[in-house]
Parts: C-alpha cells; structure tokens; sequence
C-alpha cells in the first residue's frame, strides 16, 4: 500500500536534477504568453477599429446612395463609386474576423460569405431587378453585398453617364441598389453593435488554445483569409484549378471597377497585420509573431516567415498598377506568375507551421488519446 | 466488463450522432481514405449511416444489458468496427482498443450473471467465470499500456520533453490545474511521469496491496489527460477498462448495491439473485482459444514491425499505427497537389477543400500512405473529368515537433506512378534532424 507513493515521490525527486527546477516557485508563471492580451489588443486595436470604420464608410456610401438616387446623374454616380471604393477598401481590413457575431449562424455564413461574394450574379442581378422583387436572406449571395452593388454602379465597360442613365429610367434598379446598401449597412452596424457589447469581453475571456476558444478562431479565420488572396482573388482567374483550359479574368474581385490590385494589396496588408498584431494605423501590439517568441522552435518559424513575407511583398511590389488585374492575367503577366509563386510558398508558414507550434487546436474530431 | 463497455459505446455512438458527425464524417465528404486491405469498405447513403449508428445503439444496449447477448455482441463489434473501418483519417488508439474489446468480449460468455439473458433463462445463471475470460482483458489492456510507454522513451519525449512542450503551455487557462502548466519544468515531469505510469501501471493493478493507489493515479491521469487534451472519450474508456483488474468480490460488492437501486424490478432481482449452478465448466470451444492465441501473437508482434523499416517511424509513419503509439508527436503538414494534363502540358492547384473536409486535409496532410491515396483519387477524378492522362505531384511540407517544416518528398516526384504496399516508401526524404527511435 505504501510502497506506490513512495516510489512516485521517488521519481519526482529523481526529476528534479534533470530539469533544474527547485520544485516550490522556480520562475514566474507569468512567463508563458499572455492570451488574453493578445485577444484585447486584437479586439481594441484591430477588429473593432476596422469594423468601426467600415460602418463610417458605408454609411457615407449610404447618404451618397440616396443622393444619387434622388439625382441619378454621372456626376453623382462618380461620387458614388468614390465612396463604394473607399468602403470596399476598408471591408478588406475586416473581412478576416467571421466568427463570434460575424460567423455562421443557422441559414446565415459568415459575414465574408455575406457580402463579400464574387463574381457577381450579373443574371440573378438583372434578373431581380427586371421582376422587381429579391430575397437578400437566400442563398443567392452573388446577388447582394458589395460586389452585387459595384456592378451595378460601374457597369459593364459603361460611362458613368451610360450608367447612371439606366437607373434614372428604372425604378426597380434604383429600388434594388438601395435594398443592397441598406442591407450591407444593416448586416455591418449589427456586427459593431454586438461588438461594443457583449461579445468583446466574451472573445477575450475565451482564451484557451482548442477549437472554438477565440485564438483558434482568429486563426482559422486568418489563414482562410489568407487562402483565399491566392487561391481566389489571383488563383481562379489566372486558371490554377485542373480542369481551367484557360485563365478566366472576369473572375478577379472587383472586376467592374478594375480595382482588383488596389484590394488585394490592401488585403494582404491586413494580413500582415494580423500576423504581427499590428493596427491599421501602425499602432504595434502582441500578435502571432509575439506568441511565437514565446515557444519552442518559434524564433526559427518567425525568420522564415518573416523573409517569405518580404519576398512576396518584393513579387506584390513588381506587379505594375495598370492596366487592370484581369488584364493582366489576359496578358499571361510573368510578375503574376512570380507572386503566384511566392504566395503559394507562403502557405504552409501560416497553415501548419503555425498552429503545429502554437498547439492551437483547429478541427473538432477527437486526437488520438494517451 | 460488458455492462461498461455497452455503456460506453452507447454514450459515444450518441455523441457521434449529436455532434453531427455522422453527416460530416460519413456523409458530406467526396472522397475516403481506406483502409489497407479494405478498400471494399464504403459508407452507406446519407440515412443507411444513421441506421447502422442506430443498430449501434441498440446491440449496445444489449450488450449492457445482457439481453440476446452472443448476437448483439457479435453485432456490436462488426458494427463499430465497420464504421471505423470506412475513413483512414479517423483512426484512433482508442477506437481500435474497443474495437479488440468488442471482440474479445463476444467470445465470452459475459451474459451468465446480471443479465436479461440469466433472467430469460436461469439455469444459463453462473458467478463464476473460467479465468481465461477475465485474463485477456487485463492482458490487452497491459499490451496497450506497456507498449505506449516503450514508445515514449525516446530522446524527444524524455530528453526535450517533445511534444508536451508543445501542449502542456496552450493549456495554461484549464481550471484547476491550469497554473502548473506555466512551469518550465512542467512538460519534462509530465513526459517522465506519463511514461513510468505507462510502463508500470499494469502491475501496480494486478498487485492487491497497490491496486486502490494504481487505481486512484488511473483516474488522476486520465482525468488530467482528458482536460489537456481533445481525445474525446478515451479516458473514460480506459477508466472503465481498467476496472477489470480489480477482485471478484470488489465488482460483487457494487453489483449488489446497483441491484438495491434496482428494487423497483423485483423479478429481475429476485431470479438474479437465485444461487447459481455450482460453476460446472461447459468447456470452452478449442477454436476460441486458438483465435485468441492468434490474436494475442498479432498483438504483440505487429507493433514491432516498424522495425524492419529503415527511417525514423515518426517521419514516415510506416509501422505507426495499430501499434499503441499515442499522443508521442505533434505533426502537421501543409501539401498542395498539382495535377498535369499530359497532352496540353497545362497543370493546375487542387483545392482540398472541394474534396475533403479539414479534419482529412489534416491527417492527409503529414501521412505518407494517405497523400499517395488521395494522389490516385486525384488522377481518377480529373481523367473523368477529361483530363488526358493526368500526372499528379505534390508539395508537401511537414512539420514535426516544433521542427522547421521540411519537404517530406520531392515535389516533382509522379505519384500516379508510386503504389502503396507494405514494402518501404523510398521516396521519402530522411526525417529531419534525428528525433526518436
């Protein structure tokens, strides 16, 4: 009976040499990483920050949208599209946070899903428009959010007079285009309501490493954002997928503005600054990069992802402003090829490396047991 | 013995139902990863997986209570086993334990005391088991111990206190024992104590005088391993298991004291409790004992087959599992597939994603044999979607405990033309820096 304990006492003496830790209170526990500052500089400084913006510029758009519709003209239709852009920009500093009130919730994705879909619709658009009704709660996505608008903003290799001359004779288009922003500004000021109330200190609270603690959700999210930057804003459209016989341009993001590249920069600046848990406006806090200092085999990681990062932003660097990205994909452009290239080395730095050494949990099935 | 392992699977197979993992296992993906010598193996349409989870149900629920116990048994372990059977990536230590469980339990004859069986027909009724049927449980169980704690002891786990360096600081937050976990001395106690507990566990519950203590340390472990880690119901499973060590009349004692709650069901006490035929010994068919010898020979001879692979075993995963190597690794992997069209020379970047769901990209990810799986997958597909004769090569980048990730074969490499089979994979990069065995 007695002979079990004392034996376990006997082991752990037996240990003590081998790690040199004097048993009672070696160093501070304090120095393991601090998750939930990470998480409250995540939700203070970049999440709600960016959220907080777009929801300013799109009610900008939304005053603009009823001042065009009032007075469709080319000169207001500009106007319109100035302000779509400066929204649509922002959105891509906040289109890697779909979880908590921006996740999926029964019929509804995740806010990317929601209004972030491209291609649009060009039929399912017109076709809404011509029966002058719509349903922007269905699964029909490529029909509403921002890309479902730019399209019907800028048109297909329109004027802003040629367009703005269809809504002022079409009610229903006019109808349609406010039902979208309305609905945008809707599904936006309920995600920064939610936000500013309870789910900030839930999503700080929540700071475990298994799957649903707000870590792994953060990163999940981070990584799908990243994938989708060359998988569907270059990937797609360049045709990478087996079975393309050819690349198809008119399927980059934000086709019928041309401001394909100006996003997809912006896009991957947001998640270089998610990596390094650093705010729009340059302010620098603990992020991934900082989390990785703190673990075994961790420095070595954050050296190679830090020269594959400036290797992809030298490839991000080389691709030239004009002409528009499709384009340039059209054009079969060597620098598209090379940033390809360059983000497809980036992948796994982000996809396994990172959560390997983290320990983040990232699927829900059960590991081997022990 | 039958009455927890009923139980058991009767509570995991809920689980699997209520967390929707029969329609996202079984159901929702393109493509299955199978099973060496079982590629027969398919899944059934949408409901026929929910009715095989419902058989499941109810031959446990036959099992735990003893009623028509040689079928539900029988049906018991083909069922569970047929379900585990179906995706590769789902493999689990400890599915396969009560797979053996399930096994070895229907051929005893478990159904003699505290059963419906015993109630239906009394004279089948006896305390007393012959001894054999009792000793394979405790002898699996020592196999699965003594095994995953030779594993550990390997210079990772014992010297760099890999992979629990890992693991052990994500799980600061946990109530209770959370603090320990910012130590730095933590994960090499947990990696010294969690292979002794391995090696010795056995013993200290077959000895009397340690078995209480043994027992109260099998549920410290488990409990603790259960809150660090997503192992889903495997320390439950081993915590009923383990029960099996303990005297006949320690499991004699709480029989009766369930059969006192049970006294609203008066007949069924009232026969169980009639004594029983003096343990008269219908002998025991010689072909149980020459299954079981066949078994208990595999047992403790397959595990040792990575032998005879040269390469680090935890690189190339040849010999790893069916061989009780659990939680020694922390491994993961990111690989892109690139698939030719012979005749256009065009080559495109599969997306996963449209095929797998990420718990399989995931495991595909890191295993050799898998990644060769899902490359003939690729090539079938895309020939019938009209590629000309499509060659597939993947890049494939793995990491593994806290390694810089490294390719784990050459990207150029055409995997159509390499074939899986027991022979060793040459194709693959030697292991990083020397871990392990």
């Amino acid at each position: 009976m007695k002979f079990f304990p004392h034996l376990l006492v006997f082991i752990c003496t037996a240990l003590l040499p081998l790690t040199g830790c004097d048993s009672g209170g070696k160093e501070e526990p304090g120095s393991s990483f601090d998750r939930q500052a990470m998480l409250r500089h995540y939700a203070d400084n970049l999440i709600k920050p960016s959220y907080t913006a777009l929801l300013g510029r799109i009610e900008t758009f939304k005053t603009q949208t009823s001042v065009f519709i009032a007075n469709p003209t080319g000169t207001e239709l500009s106007a319109l599209q100035i302000a779509w852009a400066a929204a649509y920009t922002d959105w891509q500093y906040a289109n890697a946070w779909n979880f908590g009130p921006s996740g999926e919730a029964g019929l509804k994705k995740g806010l990317v899903e929601e209004v972030g879909t491209f291609p649009a619709g060009t039929a399912k658009i017109e076709s809404a428009v011509g029966a002058g009704q719509w349903n922007l709660e269905d699964f029909n996505r490529d029909a509403r959010g921002f890309l479902a608008i730019e399209y019907l903003i800028y048109g297909q290799n329109q004027s802003a007079d040629e367009v703005a001359a269809l809504f002022a004779a079409d009610a229903q288009r006019r109808d349609y285009l406010q039902a979208l922003v309305n609905d945008l500004q809707r599904r936006i000021s309920e995600v920064v309501n939610t936000w500013n109330s309870a789910y900030s200190s839930e999503f700080i609270q929540n700071d475990g490493t298994d799957v649903g603690s707000s870590i792994s959700q953060l990163y999940n999210e981070f990584v799908r954002s990243y994938e989708s930057i060359k998988n569907f804003k270059l990937g797609l459209p360049m045709g990478k997928r087996p079975g393309q016989t050819q690349a198809e341009p008119q399927l980059v993001e934000a086709y019928y503005s041309g401001l394909s590249l100006t996003m997809l920069k912006a896009h991957f600046a947001a998640v270089e600054n998610s990596w390094y848990g650093r705010a729009r406006n340059g302010q620098d806090g603990p992020g991934f990069r900082e989390y990785l200092e703190s673990v075994e085999g961790g420095n070595t990681l954050i050296a190679g992802t830090e020269a594959q990062l400036a290797a992809l932003k030298s490839a991000l660097a080389a691709v030239p402003e004009s002409p528009a990205l499709s384009e340039q994909i059209a054009n079969n452009s060597p620098q598209l090829e090379a940033l390809y290239v360059e983000l497809s080395k980036m992948t796994r730095f982000f996809k396994s490396d990172l959560s390997s050494l983290l320990g983040i949990a990232i699927t829900f099935s059960s590991g081997d047991g022990d | 013995m039958r009455v927890i392992i009923g139980a058991m699977l009767i509570f995991s197979t809920l689980r699997f139902i209520a967390l929707g993992w029969v329609n996202d296992h079984y159901v929702c993906p393109t493509f299955h990863f199978k099973y060496f010598g079982f590629e027969w193996i398919e899944p059934l349409p949408g409901a026929g997986m929910y009715a095989v989870h419902g058989l499941l149900l109810i031959s446990s629920l036959g099992v735990m209570l003893g009623g028509y116990f040689r079928y539900a048994a029988w049906a018991q372990f083909l069922l569970f086993t047929y379900t585990e059977l179906i995706d590769l990536t789902y493999y689990l230590n400890h599915y396969y334990f009560v797979s053996i469980a399930c096994f070895l339990l229907a051929l005893t004859p478990a159904n003699r005391a505290f059963s419906l069986d015993a109630w239906r027909k009394p004279s089948s009724f006896q305390t007393q088991v012959p001894r054999w049927t009792v000793f394979i449980f405790q002898l699996q169980l020592a196999i699965v111990y003594i095994f995953a704690g030779c594993w550990k002891i390997n210079s990772d786990w014992l010297l760099h206190a890999l992979p629990l360096k890992i693991w052990i600081p994500a799980n600061d937050r946990l109530p209770v024992i959370g603090w320990l976990m910012r130590y730095e001395c933590t994960p090499w106690l947990f990696s010294w104590a969690g292979m002794l507990y391995d090696v010795t566990i056995v013993f200290w519950l077959m000895w009397s005088r340690t078995r209480l203590w043994a027992y109260l340390t099998v549920i410290f472990f488990h409990s603790v391993t259960g809150m660090m880690f997503q192992i889903g119901v495997f320390p439950l499973v081993m915590m009923g298991a383990t029960l099996v060590f303990f005297s006949e009349e320690w499991h004699k004692r709480w029989q009766n004291r369930l059969r006192m709650w049970g006294r609203k069901w008066p007949r069924f006490c009232q026969k169980s409790a009639i004594k029983s035929t003096p343990m008269q010994v219908n002998r025991t068919p010689g072909w149980i004992f020459a299954l079981l010898l066949a078994h208990f020979v595999f047992q403790i001879v397959f595990p040792w087959r990575y032998l005879l692979y040269p390469g680090n075993v935890f690189w190339t995963e040849e010999g790893y599992r069916f061989s009780w190597r659990v939680m020694l690794m922390e491994k993961a992997g990111t690989a892109v597939f690139y698939v030719k069209d012979s005749r256009t020379g065009r080559e495109g970047e599969v997306l996963n994603g449209e095929f797998l769901n990420p718990h399989q990209e995931k495991q595909m990810a890191m295993q050799p044999d898998l990644i060769l799986q899902y490359a003939h997958f690729l090539k079938k597909h895309y020939e019938e979607k009209g590629l000309d004769n499509p060659t597939v090569r993947a890049e494939v980048y793995v990491t593994l405990n806290a390694r810089p990730s490294q390719l784990l074969f050459d990207p150029e490499l055409d995997l159509t033309k390499l074939s899986d089979g027991w022979s060793h994979k040459t194709w693959i990069t030697p292991a990083p820096v020397s871990s392990g065995q």
